[in-house]
């Protein structure tokens, strides 16, 4: 963990730190599990035996298989691409690599939440720093304004800065899921969708804006501790 | 106020926004114009917006000046970066980076002022890229390097504690960074959330912050009262200090909860938006779509209900059923309680005639027994009563509970005190804290019977016997109650036995254990959402109130009313246990050093006058803060009104507009023909689904645009 750590030099990880609401440890996590793609997988597998048997896995992340197979990977990977740091920092990663995380692989979100945080033109991949930035709306410390502010975001489907009704829709197929049974009727959804204006469309303009939004994830004191992703 | 310096500035944008657009001279007049009015219309939506946003930042609890020019600027740059993008769309070049760094310039403005805490606070608080934030820092560092050079040097005292409190922020960063790192069972709770959620979750997390507590009281208690008496048989007077230290938290946790004027439910919104990330396990993930799907269609068939009326006949059917249900339940209660005291009347003439070691823990085993059996006799009347929200039914379940259980430690905590103290038995207190001992071991021990062979069993009749059932849900309400059980008596038991939160420690160790396997073994994760923070703060409530402040008065009774023995513990041959502290006051008060503590005892702690100050002084900010909850609370309830008043307002003017516009294309239609077939075109390629969206918006604030514009 100490050797990976001076790969990311020390200003850089500073700089991280202050721009974002991760930990060190955090970060220097990420860097592993986003510039290591393959020991994803091998981990998920070394996870999912575990959990089968209900044993928990190493508690100390600083020693466990993953760092020290990533680290030693990440060595591999550097000299044979010859790139510096910073560079590897800035590379694209393609969603699907994004998408094949535990964390986010059975989230029903998950391409939104990519889309929403690619800052590349095509708007089809992530860089190291948008997945920080990922982290950081995600992590425990992030204040709710910011969280509130990003899920209003995942949940604009249409990216036109509110939520009308067919973004309400979209937003309600996707927690329901896409068994036959469990989607919802379409009177029962209109019902649904007008009880959710009601009570939320301050102004009655029949969408749902960020203020609004915000306003009502204030009464929600759950919202915070729902709206996490951990790595 | 906020927004009326910063409508001026809107204003100037507007023109400007404006005058670009014209510079383009392929637009046509009624383009142009539904661009300027689009414009201002985002503009000015921003500022009712900041109307919305304004009220809830001023009854924010920081307010500071730079979070409202913040979040300002945010709504600004949103309206700003749609507006540039609805431009774009309607294909005219946009002078756009100017309009970014004018209000980009705003925002550095007012982080300059800012210290450099803060100001890293602000920066990682903006909903930006990654590398729209460094920029913003850079810019922002070189503005105030330039301005710093203006800045005479700073007086020594200020750079003395600007330097003291660096180094102090250090030093608790490294310490957190530290503890962070040997964070207990992090991985565990991990995979228990990913697979049965945020509120299973919760119940786990409370049995840790309790470890970690207990921790804390153990080593107050070993360090003030163990190590001394190894080393001097000295009285021991601090007992209190990891008590005390409590109600700190238990301040901070009403204030956050409590004296929050926003906490009422959301109903079906809440639903929908608070979906539960943290869940990351494919099958649960699917569990919780069915689950969802469930609830919602249940909360929807409620709602189309809910006008339904009772008949009278049904009222009353209903209402009785609830007076005998608490009868009932009332009547085990107390039942219950009367024949654990005379159990426990009974027990000293019982161990007197049987001699057999196991016959001590007759009374735990009994007790123990109560506490497994009620519950599930309390949980039956769900049958017999009705209830129109299935919350009433849990939270009524859990004062049931609740009563029982403290009613059975407080009809031991009276026997120990009346009967046991005054029996004249040779170290009594021993004898007590050997009764709370065996208590907490046996109601340990039923836990554990009850996580490895209970739920294992249910698990077996559900899957085999009776598949209808299925696997059974954690009950989290039962468990957390149980805790809170156990702490109580260790509270209790701490001044009768001080080695007691070292097994509380190691019993609290294995539980998390033992439930962590039961619960990936035999459960499903919930069906119902479960509002976790809500039933938190009952839960920590619970441990403040009856708990707590039940210990508390009986820790009193025992101190000031009752003789020590005359041959055991620190307090031998005291008439009270208080006198332990008056003769030490009385020696302090010989030695000169220590006047100011025998000061301080004799007219803070001892005195009335000072306790009375101090009620009023709280009662009256109790009233303070209450009278300003009431306030905010008619002043949202106007704010809200105005806000529906101005949409009615907007939606009359924008009909009237588009009357005026029908008008004028009537009196000259020819000219504008082919024009207004290119806005269709236009329209139809890049406004597409947004029109209904920007038609509102159009609507929206025309009376703003029109006489500023």
């Amino acid at each position: 963990m100490g050797g990976s750590g001076s790969r990311l030099s020390k200003e850089l990880l500073a700089e991280y730190q202050d721009l974002t609401f991760l930990t060190k440890q955090e970060i220097l996590l990420s860097v592993h599990v986003v510039l290591a793609p393959h020991l994803v997988d091998n981990e998920q597998q070394a996870r999912s035996g575990n959990e089968h048997t209900g044993k928990p896995i190493a508690e100390n992340t600083n020693s466990s298989p993953l760092s020290t197979r990533a680290h030693r990977r990440f060595c591999e990977l550097l000299p044979q691409e010859q790139r510096s740091v910073e560079e590897s920092l800035l590379a694209q990663v393609p969603f699907e690599q994004i998408l094949s995380l535990p964390e986010l692989k059975a989230n029903p979100f998950k391409e939104r939440i990519c889309r929403v945080f690619s800052t590349s033109p095509t708007r089809d991949s992530l860089s190291f720093e948008d997945f920080l930035d990922l982290l950081s709306v995600f992590s425990d410390t992030a204040t709710p304004d910011i969280k509130s502010h990003y899920a209003f975001r995942i949940f604009d489907f249409d990216d036109d800065g509110t939520l009308n009704r067919e973004d309400l829709s979209r937003l309600v197929n996707c927690l329901t899921g896409e068994g036959e049974d469990t989607r919802l009727s379409a009177s029962e959804m209109k019902q649904l969708i007008d009880n959710i204006l009601e009570e939320s469309d301050i102004d009655r303009d029949g969408t749902i804006n960020l203020s609004e939004f915000q306003h009502v994830i204030s009464r929600s004191p759950d919202f915070a501790s729902s709206f996490k992703i951990v790595l | 106020m906020l927004s009326d310096d910063h409508v001026n500035e809107i204003i100037i944008e507007v023109e400007n926004v404006s005058s670009g657009v014209q510079s383009h001279p392929s637009s046509n007049q009624i383009f142009q114009e539904k661009v300027l009015l689009d414009s201002s219309i985002n503009m000015v939506s921003s500022t009712s917006d900041i109307d919305v946003v304004d009220s809830q930042t001023v009854s924010k609890r920081n307010d500071q000046k730079g979070n409202q020019v913040l979040q300002f600027s945010t709504s600004l740059n949103e309206s700003m970066s749609q507006t540039l993008h609805s431009l774009e769309c309607m294909g005219i070049d946009t002078p756009g980076s100017s309009r970014e760094t004018v209000q980009g310039q705003k925002l550095i403005a007012s982080l300059i002022p800012m210290t450099s805490r803060d100001r890293i606070k602000a920066i990682r608080n903006q909903p930006r890229t990654m590398e729209e934030k460094r920029n913003l820092r850079k810019i922002v560092d070189k503005e105030k390097s330039k301005q710093t050079h203006r800045i005479l040097q700073l007086n020594c005292c200020v750079q003395c504690l600007n330097s003291i409190s660096r180094a102090y922020r250090r030093s608790k960063n490294s310490l957190s960074e530290i503890l962070n790192s040997i964070s207990l069972w992090q991985k565990t709770l991990k995979i228990i959330g990913g697979k049965f959620g945020t509120s299973v979750l919760s119940y786990f997390n409370f049995l840790r912050w309790l470890l970690k507590f207990n921790i804390f009281s153990f080593i107050v208690n070993f360090s003030f009262i163990i190590i001394p008496q190894f080393a001097v048989a000295e009285k021991n007077t601090l007992q209190f200090t990891g008590l005390e230290l409590f109600t700190g938290v238990m301040a901070k946790y009403f204030r956050d909860n409590f004296i929050n004027p926003h906490i009422y439910s959301g109903g079906i919104t809440k639903l929908i938006f608070c979906w539960d990330f943290t869940v990351t396990h494919e099958k649960a993930v699917k569990l919780k779509q069915k689950n969802l799907s469930t609830e919602i269609r249940e909360n929807l068939s409620e709602l189309r209900q809910e006008n339904a009326k009772l008949t009278f006949k049904q009222q009353l059917t209903r209402f009785s059923a609830y007076v005998m249900a608490w009868v009932v339940s009332t009547g085990v209660a107390i039942a219950c309680c009367a024949a654990v005291y005379y159990l426990a009347e009974y027990n000293l003439e019982f161990l007197k005639t049987h001699s057999n070691p196991g016959a001590v823990l007759l009374l735990p085993f009994v007790v123990s027994c109560i506490n497994l059996a009620v519950p599930c006799i309390y949980s039956m009347f769900r049958l017999v009563e009705r209830y129109e929200m299935p919350r009433h039914e849990v939270y009524i379940l859990l004062i049931r509970n609740i009563f029982l259980k403290i009613s059975i430690i407080g009809i031991l905590c009276y026997y120990w005190l009346n009967n046991v103290a005054l029996s004249g038995e040779e170290c009594w207190e021993t004898l007590i804290g050997q009764d709370i001992y065996r208590l907490l071991l046996m109601d340990f021990v039923f836990s554990l019977a009850d996580s490895f062979l209970g739920e294992f069993l249910r698990r077996i009749i559900g899957m085999q016997l009776i598949t209808s059932l299925g696997l059974p849900e954690f009950d989290i309400a039962r468990n957390v109650l149980e805790l809170i059980y156990a702490q109580t008596l260790v509270w209790i038991g701490i001044f009768f036995c001080p080695l007691l939160p070292l097994i509380q420690m190691i019993m609290l160790f294995i539980m998390f254990y033992a439930k962590n396997i039961s619960l990936m073994m035999n459960f499903q994760p919930p069906s119902k959402a479960w509002r976790a923070s809500q039933m938190m703060t009952f839960f920590i409530l619970l441990l403040f109130f009856p708990s707590f402040t039940g210990v508390l008065c009986t820790l009193a009774i025992t101190i000031w009313r009752l003789k020590p023995s005359a041959d055991c513990g620190p307090f031998r041959g005291l008439p009270f246990f208080i006198h332990s502290i008056y003769s030490w006051i009385d020696t302090l008060s010989t030695r000169p050093g220590y006047l100011w503590v025998v000061w301080i005892y004799r007219n803070l702690i001892g005195s009335v006058h000072f306790f009375f100050i101090l009620t009023l002084i709280v009662l009256i900010i109790t009233y303070l803060y209450w009278q300003i909850t009431e306030g905010r609370k008619i002043m949202i309830r106007l704010l809200h009104e105005q806000i529906i008043n101005e949409g009615k307002d907007k939606m009359f003017l924008i009909e009237k507009l588009i009357k005026l516009q029908d008008m004028e294309k009537k009196a000259n239609p020819s000219s504008l023909v082919l024009e207004s077939r290119e806005v269709e075109q236009q329209d139809a390629l890049h406004l597409g689904e947004r029109d209904g969206s920007l038609d509102l918006r159009f609507r929206r604030s025309v009376q703003e645009g029109n006489p500023r514009a």
